[in-house]
């Protein structure tokens, strides 16, 4: 015991914490993107970071997280800013601009992270850690960036929950009741490629979508009410985030972002199961007990 | 990056080890178009990321279960994965009610998050490691051959070459099939076609496609290699054979060009291919015939450049009318340049500091105000709008009125040739 609590320094319960933070502002925002049945919203912002991950480190030569992290969100809302004009501009259809969007940018990213090195950058080694997330190399300054971070979104949404919500459920009527219906949500829009930046450090910029799409949908099994939900599924992406830290530091070398998700679906599939009226055995239960009442009754015979 | 410089101590002869690079990453290209073809058509694109991310486990898996890469166990096992990523989104929307995005988002990403850690359990020398994984080794590649005939020619090449010759058999053996079920399903499905299979088979070749292009260019980049020439040959085309040969020609040449361009850029060859894949895809935004980004702007400029000529020729043609000669002058630089241009065309004849038409220019002139005098006419008749609004829509419409439609608006009126303001009618010159 006191050789465990020996080796976990103050630094690394810093990062926990704020790797933590980002896991529950990801699953709030989360939330808000799934009901509005735009979950791969996030995807190609996610993929479109690491040019700007690059693209930040050769215009200013530096490789603080502040630095990259900036670019990061730039290049983020560049590639949604892509899919739009791809929308506005041409005749392909959404889901073949996404998937452009992801894997043009992503093999831009690769080709600038790749060629660095080779182009006289020497010092540009780690910024492919940013491909799977790895933890290890945050300072606790990082960490209460990322938590800073994580506060604004979580109170963005807060501010925004109530409007928000009534967009997701019926936003023709959010429309004709007067609210900017586009606005907020290219706000939500905005918001999940805040935290996919944010996720980007821990995650990386393969899976980091998984962090706002795992929570909430493991979360709405478990609750019918909105403010629940976000709350819940804030603290599923907590959960998963700390676990996933926790399970990258007990082998040097082991990416943290695969680790998160695998994380986070162990929480959705125990949701997907166990979870009370929604959840998978308690369905199978109520269709059987329907059926043997029904037979008791001696309506349906075999 | 160091797979280059290894590539140059390596000493081999260069020339070939490129030329067979190039070979391979063209004809796992080319599949990938001809599957991501379809894919694109039936608005599948996503389902293709989604297979691409998660067959990364089942080829970890076949991996450590024995089977080299570019194996027949590897090919088996990302089947496998492709169909449990399928049925597993599947399964979670109508068991769970999950959308279909949701579902595939949670599936894919802990398949591949699966598949990364299993990555990192595979012992060393078995040639597969997250680098791999995410940008493939496309340079490394000829280097694992086999003999052919006597002839040393890379594994994968052979694979590559196997399953592009497999797929296109496959399509070509079911085209009608393909065409029916990707441009009206449930067309097929009532024609008693069997569209599930159709749907299954594309996931399968899916698969195959990702898995023969896996060594080359990692699981992430597949997914520019399956839409990015698919959707570039849809700008270009809208026949299903001509989008898929195409689709075809484009990835094949966005592998070489990337090949080469990463060669001398010293950068990873697979993300340079998605790069040209995505100026080939931006090249055909730009050019396509009939809504390019280029044939849009040049059918706006000669529009305007229309609107201004007949607009010019028409103020000429009523201040001659009215008998004040200075209202034939151009007022802004725009205008002396249009009616610059009409006298070199022999429209306009220079009359001072004023000018005159020619017999030309009166014919134009007469037809287009024709048009916006039988417009404002026939407004006049049936809009029931006041006497000052019926200006601007003739000033509008007096350009897009053809000889048949003058004729129409004529028939139409009473026997007084003139407009709502009392102004002759000119006859159709």
């Amino acid at each position: 015991m006191t050789a465990a609590a020996g080796l976990v320094s103050y630094n690394t319960v810093v990062v926990a914490l704020g790797v933590a933070a980002v896991g529950f502002a990801a699953g709030v925002v989360g939330s808000l993107c799934v009901l509005r049945k735009r979950a791969l919203a996030g995807d190609a912002a996610a993929h479109a970071t690491l040019v700007g991950v690059a693209c930040a480190f050769l215009a200013t030569g530096r490789r603080d997280l502040v630095t990259l992290l900036v670019g990061a969100f730039v290049a983020a809302c560049v590639g949604l800013g892509m899919l739009v004009l791809l929308r506005r501009f041409t005749r392909t259809r959404d889901d073949a601009a996404t998937a452009l969007v992801i894997g043009v940018s992503f093999g831009l990213g690769i080709t600038l992270v790749s060629g660095l090195p080779a182009w006289g950058y020497a010092n540009s080694a780690g910024l492919e850690q940013f491909l799977l997330g790895h933890t290890a190399a945050l300072t606790a300054r990082d960490a209460w960036l990322l938590a800073a971070v994580a506060t604004v979104a979580v109170a963005v949404v807060a501010a925004i929950l109530k409007e928000a919500t009534l967009v997701a459920f019926d936003s023709a009527f959010a429309a004709a009741t007067g609210w900017p219906v586009s606005g907020i949500d290219y706000a939500v829009v905005g918001l999940v490629a805040l935290m996919v930046v944010a996720g980007l450090p821990a995650v990386g910029a393969v899976l980091v979508t998984a962090l706002v799409v795992i929570p909430p949908v493991a979360a709405r099994f478990w609750t019918d009410r909105v403010g629940t939900m976000v709350v819940l599924s804030g603290l599923i992406g907590l959960v998963a985030a700390v676990a996933g830290v926790a399970a990258s530091a007990t082998r040097p070398g082991l990416a943290t972002g695969p680790l998160v998700v695998i994380a986070a679906a162990v929480v959705f599939a125990v949701s997907f199961f166990c979870a009370p009226h929604r959840g998978w055995i308690a369905r199978r239960a109520e269709a059987s007990q329907g059926m043997a009442s029904q037979w008791s009754d001696g309506e349906v015979g075999p | 990056m160091t797979s280059w410089l290894q590539l140059g101590e390596a000493g081999v002869g260069l020339g070939g080890i490129h030329a067979w690079a190039m070979a391979t990453a063209a004809v796992i290209a080319a599949s990938c178009g001809l599957v991501g073809t379809l894919l694109v058509v039936r608005r599948m694109s996503l389902v293709g990321d989604a297979i691409s991310h998660a067959v990364l486990p089942g080829i970890a898996v076949a991996v450590l279960a024995g089977g080299r890469p570019g194996g027949p166990l590897v090919f088996l096992g990302a089947v496998a994965a492709a169909m449990l990523t399928v049925w597993l989104t599947q399964g979670l929307r109508a068991a769970g009610g999950l959308a279909e995005d949701a579902g595939a988002g949670v599936v894919f990403t802990t398949l591949f998050a699966i598949g990364v850690v299993l990555v990192g359990l595979a012992p060393p020398g078995t040639h597969l490691d997250a680098a791999c994984v995410l940008y493939g080794e496309l340079a490394f590649l000829p280097f694992d051959t086999i003999s052919i005939a006597g002839y040393a020619v890379p594994r994968s090449f052979v694979a590559g070459t196997t399953v592009l010759a497999g797929l296109v058999a496959a399509v070509v053996a079911t085209w009608k099939l393909q065409v029916f079920t990707a441009f009206d399903p449930a067309g097929a499905r009532a024609a008693g076609l069997p569209v599930v299979g159709v749907t299954a088979g594309l996931l399968a070749a899916t698969a195959v496609a990702t898995v023969a292009s896996f060594d080359a260019v990692g699981a992430v980049l597949v997914v520019a290699m399956l839409v990015a020439p698919a959707a570039a040959a849809e700008l270009l085309t809208r026949r299903l054979h001509r989008m898929v040969m195409v689709a075809m020609a484009l990835g094949a040449v966005a592998a070489c060009v990337g090949y080469l361009a990463a060669w001398r850029l010293h950068t990873s060859a697979a993300g340079m291919i998605a790069v040209v894949l995505g100026l080939e895809y931006a090249a055909a935004a730009a050019i396509a015939p009939d809504d390019g980004l280029a044939a849009r702007v040049i059918a706006r400029v000669r529009l305007a450049w229309r609107v201004a000529r007949e607009d010019r020729l028409a103020t000429v043609w009523r201040a001659e009318e009215s008998g004040n000669r200075s209202g034939a002058r151009p007022h802004t630089p725009h205008e002396a340049m249009v009616a610059r241009w009409l006298e070199l065309t022999g429209h306009l004849l220079r009359d001072g500091s004023s000018w005159r038409l020619s017999p030309a220019g009166r014919r134009e002139a007469e037809n287009v105000v024709r048009s916006h005098r039988l417009w404002e006419a026939w407004l006049g008749r049936h809009a029931d709008l006041p006497l000052d609004h019926l200006h601007p829509p003739a000033e509008w419409v007096e350009h897009h009125l053809g000889a048949e439609m003058r004729e129409r608006l004529e028939a139409d009126m009473d026997e007084r040739a003139a407009d709502p303001h009392g102004r002759e009618i000119p006859p159709e010159a």
